[in-house]
């Protein structure tokens, strides 16, 4: 008996332990099998998109899918965005991946990279074959790429000259106002599209107190919410710095033009449109709730649902949940940022014309290579992709379809971005040392503890006299670009060499641009960079943008018809 | 309807047969179905170099070792397979990312050149030798003469093959970056021999771009501008590639024509060139500003203004 139970006792633990082992395994088992019954395919997909409506749209798309495929089974993975990064290389390195993954986060962007090129499919060679689920659309013989709204630019990598995904929606930020409180605070209808008046707005707004007696929050701010304001507001009044440094004339002032024209003295702090810039930085933060810059995304948020702030800038992303938030308690508004124009008393002179947008497009997708069925994700994938589809998708999840042509909801219209404009001329990114002191400095001047002219003081010295260091230590390297090349390089030309017809033409056509553009002329412009950083531009030159004497009267002689001096 | 049903009329050879195909041996789960292999199942030598660039292409250069050096030994000597799977091996050796090995790349490249002296494979071979001088790994400097030496004699070997036309750009670059008047003026010379020689070459864009580079080293704008235009003329775009179209080189042949040329004629043409052809450039406003600012200029000018 005593030797029964002591047995008992010492086996009582294994026997739990395997029983619980075996329960999970039954449980596995016949979860699969409900998700999956035999002879059907199961199609994963990896995303980290939390929200409820996008989980709804893609069970409604997989549903409509089931319809034309009984065969086929969709089922999501949705992996919050702070595992995403361990959770896709562990399952990627593990092969055990999700046959369709989202692709972008958790991890850095030449990881990504290349992941895609060891883990992902190309999707190049059905880029210009029209998707077969836009039959019976105006699309209906539109080669896929032609279907997007950005041609397809953002789905293609350029260090791998592949397409490698399908991008699902796109995205704009614009200013979400609380229509109610703005009436109330303020007297106004509607928000006010000029810049001094919304500042005006703001003043106003700060004035009131709600009922616990805290004064309300003009614009809810973050950490997270501060590029919005720079990118959307203040970086367009730099535009005219561009025609004092960018001495390589290729339109955009490059870290290393933004160095040489302060060391050469072409520019500085006191550059009126820099100054304009901070000035603006200044005047719109002074109208955020205090220590915003250590706040996050979700506080900015709480703050606006719960009507203590009356604005707050944010993108589609963000569009559907903040009206679930505001149902039954406040109407939401939505407006463009209210950028000065060019008749502006303060900034206009540094007004050259409308803010360019970036257009965004995201929510991409690729096809793992471990895929049992690559062939039926990617037919799942191109019927997301298709026009009917992909504004029924769009619809559900509350965000701009990616495919042109598509209907959306007219709140989001506002969201389109504008394709025509000017864009920021500053860059102080050289990395390094330089770069911390800068990230410090700025920080100190967001929170107003330090003003314009004392961030010039700190800063412009030191960039200054450290920032060739730093450059030089960034571009040590730039042969590694070349090796790199070279091996990309080999690919394209061996399958070059074993193509034939049409493909072998195309696959010289890339090996040749890409050989021009990466290995043969990079060595002349690294020198001529290299030149230009060390012994900085001509100090008898003019701009990059003006007009020298001589070459005005070569443009009068032509005028007048007359010979023109030979340069 | 049945997914493989739609993928038939999606697309014939796709994902379902190609990209198996694509698939790294060492990576993917789905192999091959019917790969080109030799009857019986045996991997040709042919095969197992498709594989193995496979491979290389993933990044996989173990494997891509182990399938070219498979396939060198499995091909007869000097055969076309061979002399491949040699090429391939080299390439591997040279540009495999940890632990490059350019003395045994060398080895396998100069065994294509000694095997079939005068072959296609033979000519990027002796391309790949010069490579290995220039594309030097991170820390070291390539030696310019030996350099230079290298590839002029791919040129010299193959005057007219792809290969020697692109060492030719090659060991032209290497001159006119040293920003030189002198070299500036002796790669000119160079450069124009070969756009006269090479009517039909594929690289006569990048050929005119380096003379345009000459002239801004000589300080001829004149000839910095026509040899621009040249050089967009030829340029060859890959129409798999959204990122390659010529926005950039019309800025830039529009911004040389308004500010050292002097003639706002070609700028007007490119600045508008801008503006009508690339509506989602960034650059398309600025285009528009300069277009205002040639009218206004020219304007001035006429009136007797400086």
């Amino acid at each position: 008996m005593g030797d029964t139970t002591a047995r008992l006792k010492r086996w009582f633990p294994v026997f739990v332990i395997a029983a619980a082992f075996v329960w999970a395994c039954a449980v596995i088992v016949l979860h699969r099998t409900a998700e999956a019954p035999e002879g059907t395919i199961v199609i994963r997909v990896g995303h980290w998109q939390l929200e409820t409506s996008v989980r709804e749209a893609f069970d409604t798309l997989a549903r409509d899918y089931q319809k034309l495929h009984p065969n086929v089974r969709i089922v999501q993975d949705a992996i919050p965005e702070t595992t995403y990064g361990q959770w896709v290389t562990t399952n990627l390195m593990g092969g055990t991946a999700p046959d369709l993954m989202e692709i972008g986060i958790g991890v850095t962007e030449p990881l990504w990279i290349s992941y895609q090129r060891r883990y992902f499919h190309p999707l190049t060679q059905y880029t210009a074959r029209p998707n077969p689920y836009n039959r019976g659309t105006p699309l209906e013989n539109t080669p896929l790429r032609q279907t997007f709204a950005d041609g397809m630019r953002s789905a293609y990598i350029e260090a791998l000259q592949e397409y490698m995904k399908i991008n699902l929606s796109q995205f704009g930020v614009r200013i979400f106002y609380n229509k109610g409180l703005l009436k109330k605070l303020t007297g106004l209808d509607e928000a006010p599209r000029d810049y001094h008046g919304f500042l005006a707005a703001c003043e106003e707004i700060k004035k009131h107190t709600n009922a616990e007696g805290k004064h309300f929050v003009p614009i809810a701010c973050s950490g997270y919410h501060f590029w919005m304001w720079e990118m959307m507001m203040a970086d367009q009044v730099t535009y005219p710095a561009l025609a004092r440094a960018d001495f390589n004339r290729d339109g955009y002032v490059g870290n290393d033009e933004n160095w040489v024209a302060f060391k050469s003295g072409r520019l500085s702090f006191d550059f009126p449109a820099y100054r304009a810039r901070f000035r603006m930085i200044r005047q719109i933060s002074d109208e955020f709730q205090v220590g915003y810059t250590g706040l996050t995304r979700d506080d900015a948020v709480l703050l606006f649902a719960q009507q203590k702030a009356v604005f707050m800038p944010t993108g589609t992303w963000d569009s559907r949940s903040l009206q679930e938030q505001a149902k039954g308690s406040f109407e939401v508004g939505l407006m463009e940022f209210p950028r000065p124009t060019d008749q502006d008393p303060e900034y206009g002179e540094f007004i050259k014309g409308p803010l360019y947008e970036v257009p965004w497009v995201g929510f991409p997708f690729g096809i793992v290579r471990t895929s049992k069925h690559p062939d039926v994700a990617l037919d799942f994938l191109l019927f997301l992709a298709s026009q009917p589809n992909n504004e029924k998708f769009n619809r559900i999840i509350g965000w701009i379809p990616s495919v042109v042509g598509c209907t959306m909801d007219p709140l989001l219209e506002a969201f389109k971005p504008k394709l025509e404009g000017v864009y920021g001329a500053m860059n102080f990114g050289l990395g390094g040392e330089t770069w911390v002191r800068w990230s410090q400095d700025y920080s100190l001047f967001q929170v107003n503890q330090i003003d314009y002219d004392e961030l010039a003081k700190r800063f412009g010295p030191f960039y200054i006299e450290k920032g060739l260091k730093d450059f030089m230590e960034v571009n040590r390297d730039w042969r590694r670009t070349i090796r790199t090349d070279e091996e990309f390089l080999a690919g394209i030309r061996a399958k070059a060499l074993l193509a034939t017809g049409d493909e072998a033409a195309s696959l010289w056509i890339k090996y040749r641009s890409l050989t021009a553009m990466r290995q043969v002329l990079p060595e002349v412009t690294h020198a001529r960079l290299m030149a230009l950083v060390t012994k900085g531009p001509d100090p008898k030159a003019v701009g990059p943008y003006e007009h020298s004497p001589e070459v005005l009267d070569r443009v009068r002689a032509r005028l007048k018809g007359g010979r023109v001096p030979k340069r | 309807m049945p997914v493989r049903v739609s993928l038939a009329i999606l697309m014939a050879g796709g994902l379902a047969a190609g990209a198996v195909a694509d698939a790294p041996s060492a990576t993917t789960a789905s192999q091959p179905a019917a790969a080109p292999n030799a009857p019986g199942g045996q991997m040709t030598p042919s095969f197992l170099n498709g594989r193995a660039w496979e491979d290389f292409r993933a990044g996989e250069f173990g494997a891509a070792t182990r399938g070219f050096t498979e396939a060198v030994a499995a091909a007869p000597p000097g055969t076309s397979d061979h002399l491949q799977a040699l090429y391939g091996l080299g390439m591997t050796w040279n540009l495999r990312g940890l632990g490059p090995d350019p003395v045994l790349a060398a080895k396998c490249f100069t065994e294509v050149v000694t095997r079939s002296p005068t072959g296609d494979v033979a000519a990027w071979s002796q391309l790949a030798l010069a490579r290995i001088r220039h594309a030097v790994p991170v820390g070291t400097e390539p030696d310019y003469a030996a350099v230079r030496k290298a590839y002029q004699e791919v040129v010299t070997k193959f005057p007219f093959h792809p290969a020697g036309e692109e060492a030719f750009v090659y060991l032209q670059s290497t001159w006119v970056a040293t920003l030189d008047p002198k070299d500036a003026g002796q790669a000119l010379g160079a450069l124009e021999g070969f756009i006269k020689d090479h009517p039909g070459s594929k690289f006569l864009s990048a050929a005119w771009a380096l003379v345009a580079e000459c002239a801004a080293t000589l300080g001829r704008p004149d000839d910095r501008l026509k040899a621009k235009i040249a050089s967009l003329e030829g340029k060859e775009l890959d129409p798999t590639n959204p990122y390659s179209d010529n926005a950039a080189l019309y800025w830039e042949i529009a911004t040389i024509a308004e500010f050292e040329a002097g003639d706002f004629a070609v700028a007007r043409k490119y600045y508008k060139g801008l503006v009508d052809d690339y509506p989602q450039d960034q650059r398309r406003w600025g285009a528009r500003l300069a277009l205002e600012r040639l009218d206004s200029v020219e304007a001035r000018l006429r009136k007797g203004g400086k």
